[in-house]
């Protein structure tokens, strides 16, 4: 569950990205945030992961609020969600493989329980066979699954993507996205913002639309979704996939 | 810390040097130079000491006895004379004696007359001290020893040898302690460059929810690399270097000889593995924290 209260966000330039922000997303939603370059979408996903604090208002996240957090608590709470960027924020010097296996030994697991985990996500995202390449030498698309793959690796409950289709090719950016509705079906919150309409409109996700720092619309949550998730699951369950 | 994520996080130390090797290179350097400097000021001062320390067991006191003293007390005097911390030897000199060295410069018939019983002279110790910085309290203590009548010495000369030794102390001290903060400067600031290009690791590894702990230890682990690294190697430099400086500077007068590398071996190590291991570390640990701290705001 994710609320804002009255959230405002004045950076120390002076710039107003965010200007009463009031919202609750609900466990288990997929939400698209949509809006101009400078609208501050950013901004509000730095909130939610709490790499930045509101000027003023309150943002509670899976129960914690945000501004009680002590810095010593962030690592924790960081844990239970997966991030994506736009520019995929790999690690160069480390292999595909210890790019994802990195987000597991963050939390301390053994090396049987990483390398079992890592090899089966790898797998689901098709990258099986490039899990000792070095990221640099690696396409957008694969790049980007690659930091897929990493948010997903411990299983986290809610995933923050920010622009995640922006560097990769049409047809790329599609799977992407179909792989984070799939990942939602399964009961994982999907916050993904993107500029990209056409995007937005070849899936049934709600839609938040931001502008100059405000909430100009919001379609809300859509009702059919929870048929079509339904629907979903068990096709995912047949296939034996398993996220 | 489970022991396979420290296992995992002391391999990442040392894959992190490897792969920024020039300017670990480069921070040993400035390293090994830093380490140098104050270990040749620590040489610099162990000598002076050296020095001084020979100039002060010239430097004796003269301890007369009352002359009431039968032979046990006297040679009871002696023993404790003996058993003090700070006195390096005690030589005696019995009155006759005293009285055979000194009584040529008297004239014949008064040398008779002193002769045996008339003997005016004191039994006499001659002290030497071990430590000339606590001349003061041995003085003290022997002048209250019971049975001793007066004690005679050179106040000039151990005073100013106090003082100036007290003053090689402190200026040593303090040209050690600066080196070693410029040192921790210096290795900062070439220290910095590298965790600039690594901030964004440090953002990413944050984002994933690594704590600061888990974030900082392979920058532990490279600064106690670093540092034994500079460490051993400027102990190696210092050794030949100093040997070479003593074969070839033999000097006639053996006050003037320099102290033995054999002398000051074990602090020298011990000084050069523990100050390059903490100036690395510190170093390595100052230079990242920034990062550590920030929030947002990271650019690739
Ligand atoms: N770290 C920052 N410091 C100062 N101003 C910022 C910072 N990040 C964003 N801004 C400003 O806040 C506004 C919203 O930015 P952002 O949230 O990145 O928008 P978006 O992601 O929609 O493009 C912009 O005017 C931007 O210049
Ligand atoms: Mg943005």
């Amino acid at each position: 569950m994710i609320e804002f209260q009255n959230v405002y966000k004045i950076y120390e330039s002076g710039s107003h990205a965010l200007r009463d922000v009031n919202l609750h997303i609900d466990d288990g939603e997929f939400a698209f945030i949509v809006g101009a370059s400078g609208a501050g979408k950013s901004t509000f996903l730095k909130l939610i992961m709490r790499e930045e604090l509101p000027t003023s208002g309150e943002v509670t996240v899976n129960n914690f609020r945000l501004s009680r957090l002590k810095r010593k608590q962030v690592p924790y709470f960081r844990r239970t969600m997966g991030i994506v960027f736009q520019d995929f924020r790999l690690i160069d010097t480390m292999t595909v493989y210890e790019n994802v296996a990195f987000s597991m030994r963050v939390v301390g697991k053994t090396k049987r329980e990483i390398n079992r985990r890592v090899h089966h996500v790898l797998q689901l995202l098709d990258l099986q066979g490039k899990s000792n390449r070095y990221p640099p030498s690696l396409s957008g698309g694969e790049q980007q699954r690659v930091g897929l793959a990493r948010a997903l690796v411990n299983n986290p409950s809610l995933i923050i993507a920010d622009e995640p289709t922006g560097n990769v090719d049409p047809q790329m950016s599609h799977d992407i996205v179909d792989m984070l509705s799939r990942i939602n079906e399964k009961g994982t919150t999907v916050l993904m913002v993107t500029h990209q309409h056409e995007l937005v409109h070849q899936f049934h996700h709600r839609v938040i639309t931001l502008e100059g720092g405000r909430i100009v619309s919001d379609t809300g949550r859509p009702l059919h979704t929870e048929q079509v998730s339904l629907d979903a699951t068990a096709d995912v369950t047949a296939g034996g996939v398993r996220v | 810390m489970k022991s396979h994520v420290v296992r995992y996080l002391i391999r990442e130390g040392c894959r992190n040097t490897w792969q920024n090797r020039l300017m670990a290179l480069a921070s040993v350097g400035v390293l090994i130079c830093c380490l140098l400097l104050t270990g040749f000021s620590y040489l610099v001062f162990v000598n002076i000491d050296h020095m001084f320390q020979n100039a002060y067991e010239q430097n004796v006191m003269a301890v007369y006895l009352h002359t009431d003293q039968t032979d046990e007390q006297v040679t009871a005097i002696g023993e404790s004379l003996q058993a003090m911390d700070n006195v390096a030897s005690v030589t005696f000199l019995s009155k006759e004696d005293f009285l055979a060295q000194y009584g040529e410069a008297l004239a014949d018939n008064t040398m008779e007359s002193f002769q045996g019983e008339e003997n005016p002279l004191p039994d006499t110790y001659i002290v030497a001290l071990k430590d000339l910085a606590l001349f003061q309290n041995t003085l003290n203590a022997i002048e209250n020893m019971s049975g001793v009548e007066e004690v005679s010495y050179d106040a000039n000369t151990a005073q100013t040898l106090t003082r100036v030794r007290r003053m090689v102390l402190g200026v040593g001290g303090a040209i050690i302690v600066v080196l070693l903060a410029v040192s921790l400067f210096i290795i900062v600031n070439t220290i910095k460059l590298t965790v600039y290009s690594r901030r964004l690791e440090i953002y990413i590894m944050k984002s994933v929810g690594a704590t600061d702990g888990f974030v900082r230890f392979p920058f532990v682990v490279e600064g106690v690399l670093l540092g034994f690294t500079a460490g051993g190697l400027g102990y190696g430099l210092i050794f030949a270097l100093y040997y070479s400086l003593q074969q070839n500077f033999v000097f006639e007068n053996p006050l003037l000889s320099l102290v033995p590398f054999s002398a000051e071996w074990l602090p020298l190590l011990v000084g050069f593995l523990l100050g390059g291991v903490l100036v690395g570390v510190c170093g390595s640990v100052i230079s990242m924290s920034k990062y550590l701290k920030q929030e947002g705001g990271i650019r690739p």
